[in-house]
């Protein structure tokens, strides 16, 4: 007699394990099928992990150059074993956390590989090698994306590698190319080039970050190459292959280097293959199984979540979908439509939330952008990280905040109060007329709000362009 | 004439107008700044190439155009841009996206008033006067039904009608325009056409004023709408609108900092073309409509009724009641009152309010409102006497009635009822007590609910006969219930009593009362 459940969810990511702890706290009984560790990418090959291995990189960086504010610190060195000692502990930890709340919320978790066998049937197959199968009234999809790898290229996970392989490196490589400069490949620069790691980083479109500020990406740019991180837009990697003293590339620009090791961050896959998805009618596209913004897909009683549904590829915004999913499934009517801010864990760091420009005249919508150097403000100076400028996005005709864009120290954090805004929808005075504490890097969120009205007190008048009317 | 166009902004595609530095009639000197637009990332002053007098804007404050869009019509310097003639003059061709008769005359709207404290809207009871009629200053325009009075509102500015764009029986909210002055009909269109934008065309926005309201002009309220034409309105405002399906611009100022619309204002508003939201929610949308059953009427509430149901239900779910109940012989009371009533009209009701007026004047707790969680004693006892009309209640007040004598409280008791039945409700809100009598229809005894920010009322039941208790045997004799509602937050029952007590001395001893 198999097991049946309210809710099985596929994925122990942070959609999943968020949304059987919803569906367990709405008093529903709630399977977990997990094939790997808790957590998913974010907590064993993505978010967590960056993070933990970027602090030490951070921390080494700024003794690098703690002479600045006056500090002395010499023959600083890191062990770079003790640092992924520590990054695992951290997993460990932070797993154990899961397991603990699943507890708490009578989650039933079982581990293996979760195949669809027909409505309403989940097989599981077990690492021993047997197979159990559970029902379910209901089914959320969170089986989440794996990176994507590049056809014809090396095949060894040790010279060719992704964010998987790169996150638990046993040992430093002494030069790395990375192949994509979006959020990872810039996180993985900034994290390598404190560490003595000589970094290229190849982008195929024009900018670095191509889907944030094109601003932003200048600006990072420019710091990276100001750090000895080489940068190259606008370029591919024609061919690359194994060859004595390394991996070799050539670039479209013609241009030959030759690394230890080579990581490919050119985006992520659906990891959605082998779940027999047409057992139940399911069908994807481009491997992503759409959904409507209650997170349903077209299958009545099967809801897809995260990274499977190829909406938005991020932690936060699976949890939020998590949500969202099991209170439609448990029958509360409710549309995501939340704005999801994206943080890049450089540093400086950047935080984004809402339209860029570029997005809001896609749309035909006409705004103004208001912006403040973050360098102008006392904390900044005060703490010896003045680089970046935040940009607000405002709607000519309404007022209404559009966007919020932060390049700077903290940007990740300061990004908050600007999502708690957009998400209500309020106009760009409603910012500019909040008060934020003096001295903190978020002030210049409210500079730039205000410069964005033409009331900025901080800044010298904005220049008029004065013209004279055409009489017909 | 000419007609001014937008010129190229360093390549921008497009710019928002931001504000209009010249207004329609201005004079203008070559070079002066006409209007400020925005592109993506600059700010920009448009001068006039010559000397001239605004006669009409064709770009609204808000509105986004490209460069060579038209921006402004600039009259020949001096010109008087109301006259008919220069409307004559004025090349229909020069003004496309206009109506071609407008002249960009002066266009002042009239506005709803706020004609008490806690009026959000007012119906639009009856116009006295037809478009194309000359207004006076002080005449009486039209008729306001509020919350608590129907008013008269007379005009502040003169004028000629030109156009009246809520009719009679429509509901809308403080400040909203309801009719339009002005020479030509078709400058008042192009007003209209724009929004209605309280209009910022006009110099100075006349508010129509309620004869009862404070003399001189009524200050204008700050409207909800900017000069960019977005909207003011807090997170909460623009949530609940969603929910409601009401529409924040048709709110034209709300009562937070600035105008900025709050969500009581929201709530206070009628809903309008529901939005998509509430369409989708099935269930939202069934509670919404319930349908009438065969054969009943589905039937507007009054703003007396809504008055009614708003106050009464936040005094029933908000005042801790409590009810003392005491009878008295009614007896010397009638002989008082046939006495009386031989040398002044006067009826068994005035006798029991001067009754009231007298203990009320005499217990300062009986004097106290609860207002915003303070108690406030007043100095005199102002009784409210509950004035029962077909289509609801109201309820004048008597002022300072403990110095008024039994002949005057009746005089002024009859005078207040008849202007309440007319719909002129006078020192509505000032009462610090009320009473309510249904003894003339026969009621034995009942139990009122408190006219809050007041903290008792007084049901009076009918004088009738009965069996009573008579040294030891029994007699038939007249009684009166009388029933006092008391809130318990700013009264306690040994006052209560003492008052009730008290009320029966003096009904049993009326001689006292002259």
């Amino acid at each position: 007699m198999s097991q049946h459940f309210d809710i099985a969810v596929i994925g122990s990511g942070p959609g999943g394990y968020v949304a059987a702890l919803k569906a367990g706290q709405l008093g529903a009984k709630a399977a977990v099928v997990e094939m790997s560790h808790l957590g998913g990418t974010c907590l064993n090959n993505g978010c967590i992990p960056s993070k933990a291995l970027l602090a030490s990189a951070e921390l080494l960086h700024h003794i690098q150059h703690a002479g600045d504010l006056g500090v002395q610190v010499t023959g600083a060195t890191f062990d770079w074993a003790k640092i992924q000692a520590r990054k695992d502990k951290v997993l460990t930890m932070l797993r154990g956390g899961i397991k603990a709340l699943f507890g708490g919320r009578k989650v039933t978790l079982f581990q293996g590989r979760a195949v669809l066998n027909g409505p309403g049937k989940i097989v599981v197959h077990k690492p021993d090698g047997s197979k159990e199968e559970i029902t379910a009234a209901k089914v959320i999809i969170a089986s989440g994306s794996v990176p994507s790898r590049i056809p014809g290229w090396p095949t060894d996970p040790n010279l060719v590698c992704t964010s998987d392989e790169s996150l638990h490196w046993k040992a430093l490589p002494k030069s790395v190319l990375i192949v994509g400069g979006g959020v990872i490949g810039c996180e993985f620069a900034c994290m390598l080039q404190p560490l003595g790691v000589q970094v290229t980083v190849v982008e195929m479109l024009p900018k670095l970050l191509p889907n944030l500020d094109s601003q932003i990406a200048d600006a990072l740019e420019k710091i990276f190459t100001k750090r000895g991180i080489k940068c190259f837009t606008n370029t591919k990697v024609n061919e690359l292959a194994a060859g004595p003293g390394g991996m070799k590339a050539v670039f479209s620009n013609g241009q030959n280097i030759t690394v230890e090791k080579v990581l490919v961050a050119t985006g992520r896959r659906p990891n959605t293959a082998d779940l027999a998805l047409d057992s139940v009618g399911l069908t994807t596209d481009r491997g992503f199984i759409r959904v409507n913004d209650r997170m349903e897909t077209p299958v009545q009683d099967y809801y897809c979540i995260g990274d499977a549904n190829g909406r938005c590829l991020l932690a936060h915004a699976a949890s939020a979908h998590g949500v969202c999913a099991v209170e439609n499934a448990l029958g509360h009517a409710r549309a995501f439509d939340a704005p999801i801010p994206n943080c890049v864990y450089t540093f400086p760091e950047i935080g984004t939330v809402g339209l860029t420009s570029v997005e809001a005249k896609a749309k035909g919508l006409p705004v103004f952008v208001g912006s403040y150097p973050i360098g102008f403000l006392g904390k900044a100076m005060a703490v010896g990280d003045t680089d970046g400028f935040v940009k607000v996005i405002r709607h000519r005709e309404t007022g209404e905040l559009l966007g919020v864009h932060i390049l700077g120290h903290n940007a990740t954090e300061c990004i908050a109060a600007a999502g708690a805004l957009l998400h209500q929808k309020v106009t760009v005075e409603v910012l500019a007329e909040t008060v934020f504490a003096h001295p903190t890097i978020s002030e210049a969120i409210k500079e730039s709000a205000e410069d964005a009205l033409h009331m900025a007190l901080h800044l010298p008048p904005r220049k008029l362009l004065r013209v004279v009317a055409e009489s017909a | 004439m000419q007609t001014l166009k937008l010129p190229d902004l360093k390549g921008a595609s497009q710019a928002t107008v931001r504000r209009w530095l010249k207004q329609p009639g201005a004079p203008v000197a070559k070079g002066d700044v006409l209007v400020e637009l925005e592109t993506e990332n600059t700010l920009a002053q448009v001068e006039s190439p010559a000397d001239g007098t605004v006669a009409e804007i064709l770009a609204p404050a808000g509105k986004t155009i490209a460069p060579g869009a038209p921006l402004v019509v600039l009259g020949a310097p001096g010109a008087a841009v109301s006259a008919p003639a220069a409307a004559a003059a004025a090349p229909k061709a020069a003004t496309p996206a206009a109506p071609a008769k407008a002249t960009g005359g002066p266009v002042i709207p009239i506005v709803m008033p706020k004609a008490g404290q806690s009026m959000e809207e007012g119906t639009l009871v009856k116009w006295n006067v037809q478009p194309g009629a000359r207004i006076k200053k002080g005449q009486v325009i039209f008729v306001v039904e509020t919350d608590k009075a129907t008013v008269d509102v007379e005009a502040v500015d003169e004028g000629r009608l030109a156009r009246i764009v809520v009719p009679q029986g429509e509901t809308v909210p403080v400040q909203a325009p309801v009719a339009y002055l002005a020479e030509n009909d078709a400058d008042a269109d192009a007003v209209i056409a724009q929004g209605g934008a309280v209009a910022a065309a006009a110099p100075a926005a006349a508010v129509a004023q309620a004869s009862s309201a404070a003399p001189s002009a009524a200050p204008v309220s700050a409207a909800a709408v900017t000069e960019t034409g977005r909207v003011k309105a807090s997170p909460a405002a623009r949530k609940l609108a969603q929910q409601r399906g009401v529409n924040l611009a048709s709110i034209s100022a709300g009562s937070g900092p600035g105008g900025r619309i709050l969500s009581g204002d929201v709530a206070a508003a009628k809903p309008g073309a529901a939005p998509a939201l509430a369409a989708a929610s099935g269930t939202r949308a069934a509670a919404g409509a319930a349908p009438a059953p065969a054969g009943g009427v589905r039937k507007k509430m009054s703003q007396m009724r809504k008055a009614i149901a708003r106050n009464l239900l936040f005094s029933k779910q908000n005042i801790p009641h409590f009810y003392l109940k005491l009878t008295v012989n009614a007896e010397p009371m009638f002989a008082f009152y046939k006495q009386e009533k031989t040398r002044y009209p006067c009826s068994v009701n005035d006798v029991v309010l001067a009754a009231v007026a007298r203990a009320v004047g005499e217990f300062p707790q009986f004097r106290c409102r609860m207002e915003n969680g303070e108690l406030i004693e007043y100095p005199t006892a102002n009784i409210g006497v509950a004035v029962g009309m077909d289509e609801g209640l109201s309820v004048p007040v008597i002022v300072a009635a403990e110095k008024l004598s039994l002949q005057q409280i009746g005089a002024e008791a009859k005078r207040l009822a008849e202007a309440a039945r007319k719909g002129k409700v006078e020192h509505m809100g000032e009462g610090v007590f009320t009473v309510t009598n249904l003894g003339m229809l026969g009621i034995e005894e009942f139990a009122a609910i408190i006219n809050p920010p007041e903290a008792a009322i007084l049901a009076i039941g009918a004088a009738h006969d009965t069996i009573v208790p008579k040294d030891g045997a029994a007699r038939v004799g007249k009684v009166m219930t009388m029933m006092l509602s008391v809130d318990h937050r700013v009264i306690d029952g040994m006052v209560g009593a003492k008052f009730l007590a008290r009320m029966k001395e003096l009904l049993e001893n009326p001689a006292q009362l002259v």
